[in-house]
């Protein structure tokens, strides 16, 4: 085992959680004590190290800390709102919650029953390492269960800031969301850390089913500062007539790797799935998905796009499985990825793996610079060339943020992502 | 306003524009007719400076300034001015930011401040309206989506928000049924002036129906090889190019 | 699809016959025994046998790589034939007279004669049967404009100082477990030089034939084009049908010089074993190329043959604008398994490359394209464009696209695009409506599909794949 490995498995042993959960936690250490630590050979980890996590072990857990509040903006939405500071819930800075949307360790036995049902069900552990490693940490968690036929009128909204530690220090999250048949709902994921340096590991692993004729919204922010190391994982079930629109955004920083796997399970799933990746800077993002079509008639739709500055580096994989019962399935990808500097780096693999022949499925990824008739209309109008560059680059990503569906998440990123290409915020909005 | 003499021209290679003289006083409209692959869209990039249109001779001034000598931004903070033909599509950068930074950059040029939010969006709805473009065009992407004719009225909108000295329109008739050729002709007749000199590229006189030019002339084989006033354009809508060709050569 | 069509099915394997010849076999096994004999077989001077030994104990620490989609039971190395050449040519003949007349009619069955009158106008050709070269026709006439077309083992003996320099150079010994098996083994294979200037006259052409069993065949082929040179090489493959599995672990080296330009085509039919799956041609193959300066090398490539293909044809665009092709058209059927694509790596500024791959899967079979795309921090301006296309034929099958990019140059542009697709009923009812029968529609349908691969092959083989890629797709339709 590696050093890494070891000390998670102390950090493990030093966690409290509700007595139900003891048997998952139990067999998550046995799992992690037969974990292979990926390394560079390993497919999956090809293009990322986890060798600043090896140098680095985050060897306690983090705990609170309430100097966060100046730095942290939220998103103006009226939400049920979750805050948790370096992985513990701050009743404080939450609002009141509805019944559905509870803790692990304050699930009555009937929401305990629903959650054993699907907690690390979705998740294939065995394929997943830090997943295995979430299961072993778990001390608490949230569950979002929407009951059958019922529409959420506010997102559920998830905070997680990250402050600085006094030594490096461990924090575990993990959200369940289940909707039932015929419900909707809208969810939020937003990390975040104060603008201090940071020294904070964060293993953060989502499981979602979406019910038949379910539909659910859901967003993954990643706004986190420079240092943190964040790795990540959203997993997802959609049954029949599933709908999901999902969109993710992430800054870059020391260590960033976000998995989303996602199955249609039910005929007529349709996934909707949208990304953006803007490392700069030393930092790096990687990006993983997986989207398994294991029934035949469900549609993926995904798009991923990323700007890459300074000696930042991005790696983003795309893979798109149909399973041998998948016929008729429509699935389709797209990368595109913008470097603007001569350090910068991008490596890209979109992935087809099909055994069904009735399908229409396509992919495609780009590396590339600004278009040159655009930049050359730009300058035509009187705009330099610096700046046309900047316009256009920001255009490149806001083409997907115009179509974020919830306003609220637009209007919080709009702006800041603006300040980061040095656009006029004040203009952006005002022509929204 | 512009002086262009002994004007040749490379594209990819290929010689386009072949020793062409023009000049063109402040107040006046030139149109600049000839037939498909005669040069016109050339001079047209040429005078805005793109890449990959390398000028192998000649000089052009304008407003006693060597043109050249400016990068294409310059030149269209200096007043010169063109309307695409094919206007481009740039989805993500809204409209309005467009036109902003286009209007702040020729302001920050001539020593003026940077309009506010507020004032640009005020002057923004009010030009649009001149062009009947609803506002929501502000907001989207520039050209987006835009028919082909909103596309057009894009470009007189740009024209008047930058208020140019030399406005050149590159075919800003093709394309257009007759309600669109008559809200862009209309928004060019109301930007005449004595200081404001016009270059009228097209292919057809149906524009000249509406934008009545001073002088007219035929570009061929990459040279001016006619030029007289408004009657030759119903001349060259009657006869074609052809007799003009042979006497090119 | 219809009943007619299945009937179609099970034309046999043509080229799956076996010739009787006494041949010398060494007994199966790999030892530092077995490499001093092939070398000494071939009076090989000293250093080479010093390289094959370096080889060999370099392949003895590593491990075979597992990472292509394709399964198959280890391989018994020790169970393996590493040598075998015909009796007849243990005094390797010097013209046509001499050779064996069994060999010739082997030949002729395959629809290669080796008569100069009567073969292909306007092409050269090396035989390699087992592990050693037969024949090199018109070298006379190559010679005559410089050109140097004969088995590596000849220009080993003649030009030591080329093979010297370059063997080796583009694909190192170490490179992977199978080019540094094939380091330590290889027996024969095709060496061409083109010198300065010249523009070779005819096409090359080798062709390879594994007929012992249990053998594997390891062949090494090293063409180098010098500046401002040109030349066009093709090779084929056939093998008998047997129920055991055979290996081929073949390296090929191009060396493209200054300006100068190598097209290499292959039309790979190995036996690809039979419809159960049983035997056929383990076919595990290192090609690669180098490009300098203004040079230009275009891999195309029709791979319908083999059990398993494991192949990557490559290029290292090294010198400025330079550029980089690859046409492949890989079909599996039955229970084939193909893990195909290649490498382009883009070190000089402004080098481009093309990646043109169509995969056809029928039957039971697996067809992966795995390709990579780098372009390094110098290679500005540099250009690449891929466009994978998968054809599925039937459910049972598989159709994968692996494709790695990697960039770290922002003026590099590249751009990749994958499709899959199949044969649609309707496209199937539309010829049979215009009175085309089932069989053909397809072929007519799977040939269009790879015409952007095909109007790359020299005419002569074009029309050869379009049959081969029909021949290989029977009893697919159904």
């Amino acid at each position: 085992m590696s050093d890494f490995q070891q000390l998670a498995l102390q950090l493990a042993t030093q966690q409290q959680s509700p007595v139900w959960l003891n048997g998952l936690r139990a067999q998550a250490a046995v799992d992690w004590q037969k974990v292979i630590w990926p390394t560079r050979k390993t497919e999956h980890w090809k293009y990322t190290s986890l060798a600043s996590l090896q140098k680095n072990v985050p060897a306690q857990w983090a705990v609170a800390n309430d100097s966060w509040q100046q730095d942290v903006e939220f998103v103006a939405v009226d939400a049920h709102r979750l805050v948790f500071v370096n992985g513990i819930f701050d009743a404080a800075s939450s609002s009141e919650l509805p019944a559905e949307v509870v803790l692990f360790s304050q699930a009555n036995i009937a929401q305990q029953a629903v959650i054993e049902q699907y907690l690390g069900k979705i998740v294939r552990g065995e394929q997943h390492v830090f997943a295995t490693l979430n299961n072993a940490w778990m001390n608490e968690g949230i569950f979002v269960h929407v009951p059958r036929g019922q529409i959420f009128s506010r997102p559920v909204y998830v905070v997680h800031v990250s402050t600085m530690s006094t030594q490096p220090a461990s924090v575990n999250q993990r959200l369940l969301v289940v909707l039932d048949e015929n419900s909707q709902a809208e969810v939020i994921e937003h990390f975040v850390s104060t603008a201090e340096r940071q020294n904070i590991f964060v293993n953060a692993l989502t499981e979602i089913v979406v019910g038949d004729n379910a539909q659910l919204q859901h967003y993954r922010l990643h706004l986190e500062e420079e240092n943190i190391q964040h790795v990540g994982a959203v997993h997802v079930n959609l049954l029949r007539n599933a709908r999901m629109r999902g969109f993710t955004l992430a800054l870059g920083s020391r260590l960033k790797r976000i998995d989303y796997q996602i199955n249609h399970r039910g005929q007529g799933a349709e996934l909707d799935l949208q990304g953006v990746y803007l490392p700069r800077n030393n930092q790096m993002v990687d990006y993983h998905t997986n989207v398994q079509h294991w029934v035949p008639h469900c549609t993926t739709n995904e798009v991923f796009r990323g700007i890459i500055a300074d000696s930042a580096q991005a790696i983003f994989n795309g893979r798109i499985y149909i399973h041998p019962l998948a016929q008729k399935t429509l699935a389709e990808l797209s990368n595109k990825n913008l470097l603007t500097s001569n350090k910068a780096e991008v490596n890209t693999k979109p992935e087809l793996e099909i055994y069904a022949d009735d399908v229409k499925c396509a992919h495609g990824a780009t590396i590339s610079q600004l278009s040159s008739t655009a930049l050359y209309y730009l300058q035509s109008r009187g705009i330099s060339r610096s700046e046309a560059e900047v316009m256009l680059s920001f255009g490149f990503i806001n083409e997907l943020l115009q179509q974020v569906a919830e306003p609220a998440v637009r209007d919080y990123l709009l702006p800041r992502l603006a300040v980061l290409f040095g656009r006029d915020q004040t203009l952006l909005e005002m022509a929204d | 306003m512009l002086r262009i003499t002994n004007l040749f021209a490379k594209v990819e290679e290929k010689e386009i524009l072949k020793g062409l003289n023009l000049t063109i006083n402040a107040g006046e409209v030139h149109a600049i007719m000839g037939p498909n692959g005669a040069g016109k869209s050339t001079l047209g990039n040429v005078l805005s400076g793109r890449d990959g249109y390398e000028v192998t001779d000649g000089k052009i001034d304008f407003n006693d300034k060597d043109l050249f000598a400016l990068s294409t931004e310059e030149r269209a903070r200096e007043g010169l001015f063109l309307a695409f033909q094919y206007p481009v599509e740039i989805p993500g950068v809204s409209n309005m930011e467009f036109l902003k930074a286009s209007v702040d950059a020729k302001r920050k040029h001539h020593g003026q401040s940077e309009l506010s939010a507020v004032e640009f969006m005020k002057l923004a709805r009010e030009t649009s309206k001149r062009v009947s473009l609803d506002q929501a065009f502000l907001k989207r992407g520039v050209n987006e989506g835009f028919s082909g004719g909103e596309k057009k009225r894009n470009e007189i909108l740009q024209m008047m928000l930058l208020e140019p000295s030399l406005c050149i329109l590159d075919e800003t008739d093709s394309g257009l049924d007759i309600d669109a050729l008559q809200i862009v002709a209309n928004g060019v007749n109301e930007m005449r002036s004595p200081e404001r000199s016009f270059i009228i590229v097209t292919h057809y006189q149906r524009l000249l129906d509406y934008i009545v030019p001073d002088f007219v002339h035929v570009l061929a084989n990459g040279r001016i090889v006619k030029t007289g006033g408004k009657q030759l354009a119903l001349e060259l809508e009657e006869k074609g190019y052809a007799w003009l060709e042979e006497e090119a050569v | 699809m219809s009943e007619q069509v299945k009937q179609l099915i099970n034309q046999e394997y043509a080229a799956g016959f076996y010739s009787d010849i006494v041949s010398e076999t060494l007994p199966p096994g790999l030892n530092e025994t077995v490499i001093r004999f092939i070398s000494a077989k071939k009076n090989e001077p000293e250093w080479l046998l010093e390289w094959r030994l370096k080889s060999y104990t370099a392949w003895l620490e590593m491990i075979e790589p597992e990472w292509a989609h394709v399964k198959y039971d280890d391989i018994d190395f020790q169970a393996v034939s590493f040598y075998s050449a015909p009796k007849s040519m243990d005094e390797k003949p010097k013209s046509l007279a001499e050779v064996d007349p069994e060999l010739l009619r082997t030949y002729e069955k395959l629809g290669i004669p080796l008569h100069e009158q009567a073969a292909l106008a306007g092409v050269a050709m090396d035989v390699v049967f087992d592990s050693v070269s037969v024949l090199t026709t018109f070298r006379e006439k190559l010679f005559e404009v410089g050109v140097i077309f004969c088995s590596i083992s000849e220009a080993v003996h003649k030009y030591p100082e080329l093979v010297k320099k370059y063997l080796g150079s583009v694909v190192p010994q170490k490179d992977n477990y199978y080019a540094a098996l094939n380091s330590a083994v290889f027996s024969d294979g095709s060496f061409v030089y083109i010198p300065k200037g010249v523009r070779c006259p005819m096409e090359l052409s080798t062709y390879f034939r594994i007929n012992e069993q249990n053998t594997g065949q390891f062949e090494r082929t090293l063409i180098i084009a010098d500046e401002g040179s040109h030349v066009s090489y093709l090779e084929g493959c056939t093998a008998p049908m047997r129920d055991e599995n055979q290996l081929h672990a073949a390296v090929v080296e191009l060396v493209a010089c200054d300006n100068a330009v190598i097209k290499y085509s292959t039309v790979q039919n190995w036996y690809p074993g039979n419809a159960e799956g049983k035997g056929g041609i383990y076919n595990f193959v290192t090609k690669r190329g180098v490009c300098h300066t203004n040079a230009k090398i275009s891999w195309t490539q029709v791979e319908t043959g083999s059990a398993i293909t494991w192949k990557y044809p490559s290029c290292i665009l090294r010198g400025d604008n330079s550029v980089g092709e690859f046409y492949s058209v890989a079909l599996t059927n039955n229970y084939q398994q193909a893990d195909t694509g290649t490498k382009m790596i883009h070190i000089g500024k402004n080098t481009r490359s093309t990646i043109i791959s169509k995969g056809i899967s029928a039957g039971k079979s697996s067809n992966a394209y795995r390709g990579l795309v780098r372009m390094n921090p110098g290679a500005d301006g540099a250009r690449n464009y891929t466009q994978c296309d998968s054809l599925l034929i039937g459910d049972k099958c598989g159709a994968h696209t692996f494709p790695y990019i990697e960039s770290k140059n922002p003026s590099a542009i590249i751009e990749h695009e994958a499709t899959t697709s199949k044969v649609s009923d309707d496209q199937l009812f539309l010829c049979k409506q215009r009175g085309l029968d089932a069989e053909k529609a397809v072929s007519m349908i799977v040939n269009g599909f790879c015409r952007d691969v095909f109007k790359e092959l020299p005419m002569e083989f074009a029309v050869e794949a379009g049959k081969l890629l029909q021949v290989s797709l029977e009893g697919s339709v159904g």
